[in-house]
């Protein structure tokens, strides 16, 4: 389940953030804090975690303390999905 | 903070280390806090108010904790609120025991007016507890008396008006006001604290918080003056008992307290001499001195600030809180995305979580096009970074300076996905590095100079075209 969330968001952040497509993430890269996500493109990540689990991401928690890799976002969808 | 009271503070925390086995941690930051909110607190020419701006911080938070609580308080609650009336009537008492005077910076009023102040704020609390019970239209007004006082308080004609009314109630002449007498010690942090407590009540985030410990967190004296804003659920837990002051910790703490002292009170202090001013924006006609004040402000303001935030921390670290960062090598980042998540970072987190994240949302979920989302947002949040440290032009455009600066940056960013530059990867950096430095540097000359006439002419000077 985790590792089938990781794929989807890396296809997501890659293609439509970073739009490098054909470049893959490190489950452990540093998101947020390393610069690859900046605040603006944070709010269409979590508007896009709501749209594919159902899963709210509160404004308080789009930053690198709550998460900053794929492997902790994934982790967070996990477990309010569940 | 003086010196002198900084290193009073580093000294109880050596004393506190030793004391721990007999005496409650959690208790005793909670009565240093309380008694520092008062010592701290600058003198006013205005009567008893150096007293009575303490009193109303205090008196704020225990009304947003009782308009916030959860569940029904308990014996330790009243226990606090038992502790801080007394620490209070304490202050007011000092007036007659002359070593205590030094409790406040101007004799506090009689008794009756301490008591009548207390009684007030009781009995405002004990109807938030009974009719707040986490309704949202107690919670948002009090979002808003936070919101009118930082307002009245910033805004210099409101601050004049309220210095005057309150020299008036005082029987003191109004027409001597100034916007300096209403130096509320970090009413600017306080105000964000529990504007983000009422914020994070209505999004039911929040947990329970007993008074001792909610009170300690408001007025935490290492971050009062001059913050981090630390968030709530990071502070609390670190009051638990357990705290040991081992060799490592006091090392650690120690470097921390040393180099802001050495930032704020050597470097930064040292810079002032000839950092940009409106005095000496006049005086220098000549490119290259400009840019010199110009880099010496730059580097002033950032040790002064940093400083302060360091010894914040190594002072915490003395008592056993870790407060968060909110500097790490700003100067230092290649864009201004990256200076952004490393300048002020507890201030931009709180507007990018109460302001600008939702503001976004909710443009996001009406359809509105990328760039003009992203141009609205950064204008208004870092329009609203600059009101934040004052209400005049000059702040406000140096909020404006950066919120196009972070668009300018957000769209060379996409642009420069698509079609990336055939530069070695180190030189583009190098570029991007060199080109946020002399943003940021200029964005300073608006935030230095109140008077537009004076930033007009430094900017001319530092172009060479002006004289």
């Amino acid at each position: 389940m985790k590792a089938e969330i990781i794929s989807k968001l890396n296809t997501y952040i890659t293609s439509e953030i970073l739009k490098r497509p054909d470049k893959t993430l490190s489950a452990t890269e540093a998101l947020i804090s390393g610069g690859l996500i900046d605040s603006f493109s944070l709010v269409d990540l979590s508007l896009f975690v709501e749209q594919a689990w159902s899963v709210r991401l509160d404004d308080t928690e789009l930053n690198a303390e709550t998460f900053d890799t794929l492997e902790q976002l994934a982790g967070l969808i996990e477990a309010r999905a569940s | 903070m003086t010196l002198t009271q900084i290193l009073i503070f580093a000294g109880l925390g050596l004393l506190a280390g030793r004391l721990y086995r007999w005496l409650d941690r959690a208790w005793l930051l909670f009565a240093a806090s309380v008694l520092a909110a008062f010592w701290l607190q600058p003198a006013s020419f205005v009567r008893n108010l150096p007293y009575l701006l303490p009193l109303a911080s205090l008196g704020l938070a225990a009304l947003v904790w009782a308009l916030t609580l959860p569940r029904r308080w308990n014996r330790q609650d009243a226990w606090a609120a038992g502790g801080l009336t007394a620490l209070v009537l304490l202050v007011s008492a000092s007036r007659f025991v002359e070593p205590l005077s030094a409790l406040s910076p101007a004799r506090p009023p009689g008794l009756e007016l301490a008591a009548g102040g207390l009684a007030l704020l009781a009995a405002a609390a004990v109807l938030a507890y009974r009719l707040g019970r986490g309704q949202a239209a107690w919670l948002n007004s009090g979002v808003l008396l936070l919101i009118g006082l930082l307002v009245a308080l910033k805004s210099p004609p409101l601050a004049q008006a309220t210095s005057a009314w309150l020299r008036g109630l005082g029987g003191q002449d109004p027409a001597l006001a100034s916007t300096l007498d209403l130096g509320w010690l970090g009413f600017s942090y306080i105000a964000f604290r529990l504007i983000h407590v009422l914020r994070d009540r209505l999004a039911g985030r929040l947990g329970e918080v007993g008074l001792r410990d909610f009170i300690t967190y408001i007025v935490f004296f290492p971050a009062l003056t001059a913050g981090p804003i630390e968030r709530v659920e990071r502070f609390v837990p670190q009051l638990q008992p357990g705290f040991v002051l081992d060799s490592a910790g006091l090392l650690a703490a120690g470097r921390r307290l040393l180099s802001g002292l050495v930032m704020k009170f050597v470097l930064a202090d040292g810079l002032a001499f000839f950092a940009l001013n409106p005095v000496n924006a006049w005086q220098v006609s000549q490119p290259l001195w400009m840019w010199l004040l110009l880099s010496a402000y730059a580097l002033r303001i950032f040790f002064d600030f940093a400083g302060y935030t360091s010894i914040a921390i190594g002072l915490g670290q003395l008592f056993g809180v870790t407060l968060p960062e909110n500097f790490t090598q700003p100067y230092r980042k290649p864009n201004l995305t990256q200076f952004w998540n490393s300048w002020h970072i507890t201030l931009a987190q709180w507007f990018r979580a109460y302001f600008f994240n939702p503001f976004t949302r909710w443009l996001r979920g009406r359809g509105a096009p990328v760039w003009l989302v992203v141009l609205l947002g950064q204008l208004s949040t870092m329009g609203l970074i600059g009101l934040w440290h004052g209400i005049t032009w000059n702040f406000l455009a140096w909020g404006l300076w950066h919120g196009l600066g972070l668009f300018a940056h957000n769209q060379w960013a996409q642009f420069a996905k698509a079609r990336p530059l055939p530069l070695e990867p180190r030189l583009a950096s190098g570029l991007g590095w060199l080109a946020t430095l002399v943003f940021v540097a200029l964005g300073w000359v608006w935030f230095a100079l109140p008077q537009p006439a004076d930033a007009a002419h430094v900017f001319g000077v530092l172009a060479g075209v002006g004289r």
